[in-house]
């Protein structure tokens, strides 16, 4: 395994086309495991930590842009992030433990699309754009076409996620992210991601996602319009859970059964609105 | 094919030229090339603590650290702790508190409290608990743990 560190993105781009067997290192967290592992052996490595602009975390004209080599911990303690962008802090502080938030990134997260992990939910409901850059230039994919599948986006050979561009929302939005987990930094059983505004008792909007319940990020139109316009009762919040639960697909695994995890989601749902909610009334 | 390439890293104050194969992991190369044998092998995942390290100030785990991508990081062992004649006052709070049972997760143990007290040196036993969640000890002992850290920090 030849191991490459470039210092430009035109460079780092130039080294992944340099083998049609080559990937990225951000921090290291999954990747380096799954060489540990056996479950990858790439012919080249490319280390993107020496790439500045890569790296952190800018107010931008309708949002906040995070660089992808931005770590989890970097994320948690960014005090712009709040209102609709409050939901990246929650996720990036209750992801695994101290040590793995330092070298995490959310850029290696996202391109990894693991559905246990925190980000996919996340940056799913707060309605982010993925830039990606490659040799032929930038463009740039809604999150909603981004996630395809288990370990599976719309990065393509060649391609490198660069920034992740994520909305202020409506005024007065607030985000959170609800995770449910057997213990203590554990990937989730269940998480819940939530970006809500609200117009006196009314939902003005609404946006939200279900994590760990699928091969990605389980996001139902149909239950956002079931709450927009309405005043949250518990009978409305209901009718909206069981519609994302009806479209969920989880696994059997050691963090729950399908089942479990199905009728999990609900009652999350419930408990992440009150969250968001409350924050409103303060 | 194996691919090797010459890199320099600090590690406990001394800069280490060595030969490297690209793959090996930071771990691998304490314990295997510079017999630094106090950091261990656990799950080799980063799940479990063991191989915890200090780089610029933080804990981090060395199975999960490619040796050379740490070329410019300042790291500490546990063997880079106290000065070689005295203990670190957290090693010795951990031998007061009586909290070593088979030892092997120890090292990790003590980077984490190390961490904590270095940017927390007071932290609630909520905090401590917290801070040590990501090192796991089988056999389980882990109230002594807790009390030792909470020594450390009070004397």
């Amino acid at each position: 395994m030849k191991y490459l560190e470039p210092e430009t993105l035109d460079e780092a781009i130039a080294a992944l086309a340099s083998s049609d067997d080559a990937r990225c290192l951000a921090g290291g967290a999954t990747l380096v495991a799954m060489l540990n592992a056996e479950l990858v052996d790439p012919k080249v490595l490319v280390g993107l930590r020496k790439i500045p602009a890569l790296r952190g975390i800018s107010r931008t004209a309708n949002g906040i842009r995070i660089g992808a080599m931005t770590t989890h911990n970097e994320i948690a303690a960014d005090d712009r992030l709040v209102g609709a962008t409050e939901l990246l802090r929650s996720a990036a502080g209750q992801i695994a433990h101290d040590a793995i938030r330092h070298v995490g990134t959310i850029g290696g997260s996202i391109a990894h699309a693991d559905p246990s992990a925190d980000w996919p939910a996340a940056i799913t409901a707060a309605d982010a754009s993925i830039e990606i850059a490659s040799a032929g230039g930038a463009r740039t994919v809604s999150v909603d076409d981004f996630f395809l599948g288990y370990l599976q986006t719309a990065v393509q050979p060649g391609e490198i996620v660069t920034a992740i561009d994520i909305p202020s929302g409506p005024q007065h939005a607030r985000g959170h992210y609800l995770k449910f987990s057997r213990v203590d930094g554990d990937y989730a059983t269940v998480s819940i991601a939530i970006v809500l505004a609200m117009d006196g008792k009314r939902c003005e909007y609404i946006r939200f996602a279900a994590g760990a319940c699928g091969p990605k990020p389980i996001r139902v139109a149909a239950a956002e319009e079931r709450l927009l316009g309405t005043e949250l009762t518990a009978g409305d919040i209901a009718a909206a859970g069981d519609l994302l639960a009806a479209e969920a697909d989880p696994v059997d695994d050691v963090r729950g059964s399908s089942e479990y995890r199905r009728m999990l989601i609900p009652r999350l749902l419930s408990r992440a609105i009150a969250v968001v909610g409350r924050a409103h009334h303060d | 094919m194996t691919e090797s390439t010459t890199i320099e890293l600090r590690i406990n104050g001394e800069v280490h030229s060595l030969e490297v194969e690209t793959r090996r992991t930071l771990l691998e190369v304490l314990r295997q090339d510079l017999q630094l044998t106090g950091t261990k092998r656990g799950c080799n995942q980063g799940v479990c603590g063991a191989c915890s390290i200090l780089v610029d100030g933080n804990s981090i785990r060395s199975c999960l650290s490619l040796a050379v991508a740490m070329q410019g990081r300042d790291i500490v062992t546990i063997e880079g702790l106290g000065d070689g004649a005295r203990l670190d006052p957290v090693q010795q709070a951990f031998l007061d508190a009586g909290a070593i049972q088979c030892g092997f997760c120890m090292p990790g143990m003590i980077i984490s409290a190390k961490a904590l007290l270095d940017k927390n040196p007071r932290p609630s036993k909520a905090e401590i608990r917290h801070a040590l969640g990501n090192n796991i000890c089988r056999c389980s002992g882990y109230v002594k743990v807790i009390d030792a850290v909470h020594r450390a920090a009070t004397t």
